[in-house]
């Protein structure tokens, strides 16, 4: 809407404007300027305000789109109300994009699922892309610009505003003026960034990321000269090592390694390789690891140096020849401490298998170890086959530590009067001894462009709403280069603007809208303005053609060579007294971004199964020493900060370590993340990211926290039995043993099959049926969120899930085995088995709970009565069930969340998975309406068709673990898996007969291990 | 005492009277009709029955509270979907089993001493079983479609499915209630028919005398009340057996470790006798001095209680016992750890607790002294409800906390909605029996008379100036 419809459309019924109702309205609306509001002196102002308000009334509304879309998959030439449209698009973090297809139901956005077409997605996805969906109607999100000192204000106001600003500003070409952006690969920014800093010459840009991964590119920097990203093929590698680096999880590239890392082990390929992890705390790539070595932090660049001169002195690997630098640094680690730690099998894995092996290194090395890691794979043979190299875009950029800094050190000495902060939120999480907070305070003037109206944007003196990925026109770039297409599903619900809207504003340049804006940087690429080109790259969310091209930069030591050595004279393990406090990101809140996304919060982090909360994660021998349990309260002090963190005691943590989670403890960041878990950042200072030193001390308070899983610090006999219970639900089999006999490897037990009480059901339809191969699944939680989205399950909060009553249809359990020191562990996906003989069925009194034709275990809403019988007859406790009303008070924006093809269920009904019953319908409706001609030779529908019917935890699947299907159709994927060597069945000598195989999870211990 | 005549005596050559003192059959009726008849009971009464009152009120408001916001209000969760909802409901309808079984299978054994307390114990069952129907009524998440348990045809031709436990509950509970009503409503009528006969106020008369269906005291109608009393009571005699054993099949016929046992029916049934006779004798010790009633619910009548008591009190100490034998000798490793974690898991408090409370304090029936000190019985039979209620704790919260998958295994902690839900239940059963004892006959003065040396017309003439002549009282 243009402002001049707006202002027309009010005058005709301002004489409404002195209704009691209108002032109940303003008073609602607009608080602050109530008085003003109501004052019938500023015409001018009242109409402007009604403006805002008809915008912000119509906001719960759905809307269409103004600006051309193309749908994704289905019918571009029309709309079928009721029917869902797919749209693609891509959610950017930290730099590296996703694509992503979201599904639409008249014009309302409501899931979002990975793009197959996109390589860095195949369909996959991280629980984070399923929960944008959930921010885009969050009603903690900021709904209008605010000026500090008046309060709310008309986007209309800040433009005056700005272009009186920024006029004067070009005056003096940009003095004084400084912009803080978070890392963006978007090529529409960068042409804006080109564009802003040729009219504000004097301007500085800076760029920050909490959660870095510059020491990654100047370690490249340091290596080849130039900062290059490397790219690995897992799935090729028959040896993998990883150096504290989560490839699973937190990657640009985790959903497409996952992929990899999983194609690699394929227990029926031909290859199958080994992932060793060297690591402080326990990732969720070290839950998948073979061989796991934990080692302090600070060992890490040690780890590396030692393992290239044992395979250089003991293994007979050739040091290349540009590597001969690094002769004395080798000589060197002979003796170090570490050098011991070195498995002789990790040598071995490593050695003489040129082009079968990478080595990978996490963010929190430093620079150095990363060159060094280079040098590893240059003389494992790697470059080039398992490993490759592209450029790094803006190669000049200062790393974030450094920029920040700067920015820190120019706002203290006055040299900014304007900032303007793009994302990010600085004031939480820039490095702590910088004081952001009261540096911005100094700025004049700080325009803040932000989703929430967050600490950052409180202490800024203008607010401007961002608009939702879900609600925005943009471009980004994914981990190899390839342009990703960002097109809105929906108007701004709030008038946001996103960073592009807000840059040419500031500007004052046209086209001002993002989609001119997008536009015009996709043309330039090619000359002309190609319709159709552009066309196929919004229907298929990626432009083809435009990832960068392989480089091979040449490796030299002159830079650090000299370095490595002094490195190695550094303590190897936290002196006594001290213990190294390791920072990492919140598992599903990364830096404190998503904390006020309930499901992300509600979603259990895969190792400690903590939901709401950060914990002090302690080995359990270091919290025996200590005498520490779960729940108690320490204070970590490092210098003169200090925190309060709850204990959590978790097998596989480095000795002598502390794992604590960033993106925890915000203060401003709306009803649900507020005040939820422990500030981290409090205690990052100075310029190292990765670990501190800390000072530990127990303060004799506990506090609860809530997990998903063992509710409560287990007594020995039960942890005892735990362990017992865990291998025989959870299989698993030697690689070797596998290889030897898949027929007995899994030593399965052979019953006297059961007598049936009755007559078995007659299937001669389809017959509905999952599989999840645990080999496949890294435990990352896509699966849980997706589920929640899709099905409409509610958030219950801390409170609840510390009572046992999360509602998630499909949770991941997680057990160790072994060595609780060394521990192995298990993922293991579990959601209703739609048991033949389903326990819940026959308890249900009033028959609720039932068979369908096909199979399915059904549960109807409408005929259950809530006993909760069912829920204590399942073996597998996968039922929920609604102690309350969840739904109780939502707003007409929360509500719009929810999938129209799914009830909402009211309080006192047991729910749980139903196999996503609205997905087997949708397709079986389309299938029917495909006429084709039967045997009889007339028309009638098709079949469904394998793999057609993808339930949202399939779809999420980054790894495709689940799978889903007819399982009369011995050739189905869901059928060749049950009928796999590997399958089994969960508690099957109970004869419930389980609908879901598991296919037991292949290890490769190899070594001295796998012997067994 | 009136006169010290010990009627607890095993002397086998002499038959013990089941009631003392100088009674006839007119100072029967006069002892216990004027109970019922006082214009206005003791302080202690009003006392009581403010206090019960208000714990009533308090069991609304908990119920009020929870229909309004929701069954989370309890500590319930997943796993342990059932707590004190379930475990009051059995332990009120074992409660009422001791009512049962005197009333019915003491009167077919012609157990002549049960007439002293037979009443009374009926009435309990009554109480306590409406008590327990309360239970299930209000712990489904949706309590305003309870009636689909029910089998009433409807326009969807749906029914309820009789395959569930849960609703072969609903026909065992509603069955043994609707039974149990009609044979002490019907056990009561003469006696009904003595107070509207003594009734000195309108009221009185037309209230007793609707009660008591005209009854006149004729042959013809003693004919047709014995025979009826019979038939009931032969009803009645299977649901003593039924009635628990159903209740225990929720359990028995489920798969959770712990619950799957086949030894469930008797030894629910012997554990509702226990809690049952521990609860008459609670109710009967006070009342019987209370209300001067030593002469008709006599010490004879407490200690063939408390044997009772000692022997089920065994049995069910077997039954704990021979659980573990069939845990560790089953081979199945899930309900092995079941009872290992009962008895030294994290619920293992409330495990020894029923221990003590059940097989440890019944023991000390084995001395006379103590069977037949009223007091100290009493205390004994505190203990043994409390055991009681901790059993149903053990085998319903501990099971499901701890079953089958690790990963979801839970503890369960109540509310103080749960506690005061509890608490109230107490308040409406005291409630309710102070109702009882203010306005009913609580001995049933016909069915006591009829085992009087007087009714007896065989019996040795009696000792002269023991008893006066009978007189026909116009209520026999």
């Amino acid at each position: 809407m243009s402002p001049l419809a707006q202002r027309s459309f009010w005058r005709s019924l301002e004489q409404r404007a002195d209704t009691p109702e209108f002032r109940q309205f303003v008073e609602r609306e607009f608080p602050a300027w109530a008085d003003e509001m109501l004052e019938p002196a500023s015409r001018r102002r009242f109409l402007q305000l009604m403006g805002a308000s008809m915008a912000l009334a119509g906001m719960t509304a759905c809307r269409w789109p103004v600006e051309p879309i193309v749908p994704f998959a289905h019918r571009p030439e029309g709309f079928v109300p009721g029917e869902p449209l797919h749209y693609a698009t891509a959610l950017e973090l930290s730099g590296a994009a996703v694509g992503l297809v979201v599904t639409s139901y008249d014009g309302r956005p409501i899931k979002v699922e990975g793009n197959p077409d996109h390589a860095y997605s195949l369909g996959g996805t991280l629980a984070w892309h399923q929960a944008a969906l959930l921010e885009l109607y969050d009603p903690d999100r900021s709904q209008h610009v605010v000026a500090r000192e008046t309060g709310p204000a008309l986007w209309d106001e800040f433009v005056g505003f700005a272009r009186a600003h920024f006029d004067a500003l070009s005056a003096t070409g940009g003095r004084g003026l400084a912009v803080l952006a978070e890392s963006s690969s978007s090529p529409s920014r960068a042409d804006l960034r080109a564009r802003f800093q040729a009219a504000f010459p004097q301007a500085r840009w800076h760029e920050y990321e909490p959660l870095s991964r510059d020491t990654v590119r100047e370690g490249a920097r340091l290596a080849f000269g130039r900062p290059y990203r490397t790219h690995v093929a897992l799935d090729r590698a028959e040896t993998i090592l990883a150096l504290d680096e989560d490839f699973l999880l937190h990657h640009p590239a985790a959903v497409r390694y996952a992929r990899d890392f999983v194609a690699g082990r394929d227990p029926d390929g031909a290859t199958f390789s080994r992932l060793w992890v060297v690591e402080t705390n326990l990732s969720l790539t070290g839950s998948a690891a073979d061989r796991r070595i934990a080692l302090p932090n600070r060992a890490l660049p040690a780890f590396a140096t030692c393992l290239l001169s044992k395979l250089v002195h003991e293994a007979g690997a050739k040091l290349p020849p540009g590597l001969e630098g690094l002769r004395p640094a080798l000589e060197a680690a002979r003796s170090h401490p570490v050098y011991g730690r070195v498995d002789a099998d990790l040598v071995l894995d490593l050695a003489g298998k040129p082009g079968r092996t990478v080595v990978l290194a996490g963010p929190r090395l430093t620079p150095e170890a990363h060159a060094l890691v280079h040098a590893l794979n240059e003389t494992l043979g790697n470059i080039g086959r398992t490993v490759r190299y592209t450029e790094e875009p803006d190669p000049d950029r200062p790393p974030h530590a450094t920029a920040i800094r700067e920015l820190a050190h120019a706002m203290g000495h006055n040299l900014v009067e304007t900032l303007v902060i793009l994302g990010g939120n600085p004031v939480y999480d820039a490095p702590a001894d910088l004081g952001f907070g009261d540096l911005l305070a100094r700025v004049k003037t700080s325009i803040r462009l932000a989703t929430y109206e967050d600490e950052t944007s409180r202490a800024c003196t203008w607010h401007v709403p961002r608009a939702h990925v879900l609600e925005s026109w943009g471009d980004a770039r994914d981990f190899a280069g390839t342009v990703c297409l960002v097109q809105p599903l929906i108007e701004p619900l709030h008038a946001g603007k996103t960073d592009l809207e807000l840059l040419a504003q500031l500007l004052g340049e046209a086209p001002s809208s993002a989609y001119e804006i997008v536009r015009r940087t996709f043309a330039a690429g090619r000359g002309e303005p190609d319709e159709r080109a552009w066309h196929a790259a919004l229907r298929a969310g990626v432009v083809e053609g435009s990832a960068w091209p392989d480089a091979r930069p040449t490796l030299g030591t002159q830079a650090w060579g000299e370095r490595i050595v002094a490195a190695l004279g550094a303590p190897a393990a936290p002196g006594p007294e001290t213990f190294e406090l390791v920072f990492g990101p919140a598992a599903s809140l990364v830096d404190g971004r998503f904390a006020n996304n309930g499901w992300l919060q509600e979603l259990a982090d895969p190792l400690t199964k903590l939901t709401w909360d950060n914990a002090a994660v302690l080995a359990p021998e270091t919290a025996t020493e200590l005498r520490l349990v779960q729940g108690d309260v320490v204070q970590i002090a490092r210098g003169g900060a200090r925190i309060e963190l709850p204990v959590f005691v978790l097998p596989g943590q480095a000795p002598r370590t502390i794992g604590a989670a960033l993106g925890y403890g915000r203060t401003r960041a709306g009803r649900v993340g507020s005040g939820a878990g422990f500030d981290v950042y409090a205690l990052r200072v100075g310029e190292e990211g990765a670990w501190a030193d800390v000072q530990l001390e127990r303060t004799g308070r506990t506090y609860p926290l809530a997990t998903t899983q063992d509710h409560f610090a287990i007594d020995t006999l039960g942890a005892q039995e735990r362990a017992e219970r865990a291998v025989t639900l959870v299989r698993e089999v030697e690689l070797e043993a596998w290889r030897h006999d898949p027929a007995h490897a899994l030593h399965r037990e052979h019953a006297v099959p059961p007598i049936e009480l009755w007559k078995p059901h007659d299937y001669p339809g389809e017959r509905w049926g999952m599989a999840i191969d645990l080999n496949a699944c890294t435990g990352c939680g896509a699966c849980v969120v997706a589920c929640q989205a899709e099905n409409n399950i509610p958030v219950v909060g801390k409170a609840e899930v510390a009572r046992g009553r999360e509602m998630h249809w499909i949770r991941i359990d997680r057990y160790f085995a072994g060595d609780p020191d060394a521990p192995e562990v298990v993922h293991q996906p579990l959601t209703c088995h739609h048991c033949e003989n389903a326990p819940c069925e026959q308890v249900c009194p009033v028959a609720a709970t039932v068979h369908d034709a096909e199979g399915l275990n059904v549960m109807v809403y409408n005929r259950c009565i809530g006993t909760r019988y069912c829920n204590n007859n399942c073996p597998y406790k996968v039922r929920r069930f609604n102690w309350f009303n969840n739904h109780k008070s939502e707003s007409a924006l929360e509500v719009m969340v929810y999938n129209p093809e799914v009830t909402v269920r009211s309080r006192g009904v047991m729910e749980k998975c139903t196999f996503c019953v609205q997905r087997i319908q949708h397709v079986r409706i389309h299938a029917r309406n495909e006429q084709v001609r039967g045997e009889n030779g007339r028309a009638e529908g098709r079949l469904i068709r394998d793999g057609e019917i993808v339930p949202a935890c399939a779809q999420a699947c980054p790894t495709r673990a689940i799978a889903f299907g007819d399982l009369n159709d011995p050739a189905s994927r869901v059928g060749r898996q049950h009928g796999s060597e590997r399958a089994y069945k969960m508690l099957d000598e109970f004869n419930v007969r389980p609908r879901t195989a598991y296919l037991a999870r292949v290890r490769n211990r190899g070594g001295h291990e796998g012997a067994a | 005492m009136a006169e010290a005549w010990d009627n607890t005596s095993d002397d086998p050559t002499r038959r013990a009277p089941l009631v003392l003192g100088a009674a006839d059959f007119g100072s029967v009726t006069q002892k216990v009709a004027q109970l019922a008849e006082r214009p206005k009971p003791p302080r202690a009464w009003y006392i009581a029955f403010g206090v019960s009152l208000a714990l009533t009120g308090l069991l609304g408001a908990m119920i009020l509270y929870l229909f309004t916001t929701g069954v989370g209000v309890w500590g319930l969760n997943s796993p342990v979907g059932w707590a004190f909802d379930i475990i009051n409901f059995v332990f009120w309808v074992g409660i009422g089993h001791a009512g049962t079984l005197i009333s019915a299978i003491l009167f077919l054994f012609r157990q002549s001493w049960r007439t002293g307390i037979n009443r009374f114990a009926e009435a309990m069952t009554i109480f306590a079983v409406i008590c327990a129907g309360i239970f299930p009524g209000i712990h489904v998440g949706r309590v305003w479609l309870i009636y689909w348990v029910f089998p009433l045809p409807n326009q969807m031709n749906m029914w309820p499915n009789f395959r569930s436990p849960l609703l072969w509950d609903v026909f065992a509970v509603s069955t043994y209630f609707t039974v149990s009503l009609l044979f002490w409503y019907m056990g009561m009528i003469p006696d009904l028919a003595t107070l509207r006969d003594r009734a000195t106020s309108r009221v009185r008369q037309l209230v007793y005398g609707m009660l008591a269906v005209g009854w006149r005291g004729s042959n013809r109608h003693w004919q047709n009340y014995e025979r009826v009393y019979l038939i009931l009571a032969a009803l009645a005699t299977p649901l003593v057996l039924s009635v628990h054993s159903v209740v225990s099949f929720d359990f028995a016929t489920s798969m959770v470790p712990g619950w799957h046992t086949t030894i469930f029916p008797p030894y629910f049934v012997a554990g509702a006798i226990f809690c049952g006779f521990a609860m008459v004798l609670l109710l009967a010790v006070p009342a019987r001095q209370w209300f001067g009633l030593e002469d008709l619910i006599t010490l004879r009548h407490l200690e063939n209680m408390n044997k009772i008591m000692l022997a089920t009190g065994m049995i069910i100490g077997y039954a704990y016992f021979i659980e573990f034998f069939i845990a560790w000798y089953g081979g199945n490793a899930y309900e092995h750890f079941a009872f290992v974690n009962r008895a030294l898991g994290p619920y293992a408090w409330s495990y020894w607790i029923m221990v003590s409370c059940n097989v440890i304090a019944p023991q000390l029936f084995w001395s006379k002294r103590i069977r037949t000190s009223p007091w100290v019985a009493w205390g004994v039979c505190v203990f043994i409800n409390i055991g009681m209620w901790f059993e149903r704790f053990v085998i319903i919260v501990t099971s499901l906390s701890r079953d089958y998958l690790p990963s979801s295994w839970g503890v369960y902690k109540p509310t103080w909605v749960e506690l005061c839900t509890l608490l109230g239940s107490f308040g409406l059963f005291f409630t309710l029996f102070l109702l009882f004892v203010r306005f009913v006959p609580m001995v049933a003065m016909a069915e006591v008379k009829a085992v009087m040396p007087q009714a007896d017309a065989h019996a040795p003439e009696p000792t002269p100036g023991r008893h006066a002549h009978p007189i026909a009282s116009r209520g026999d």
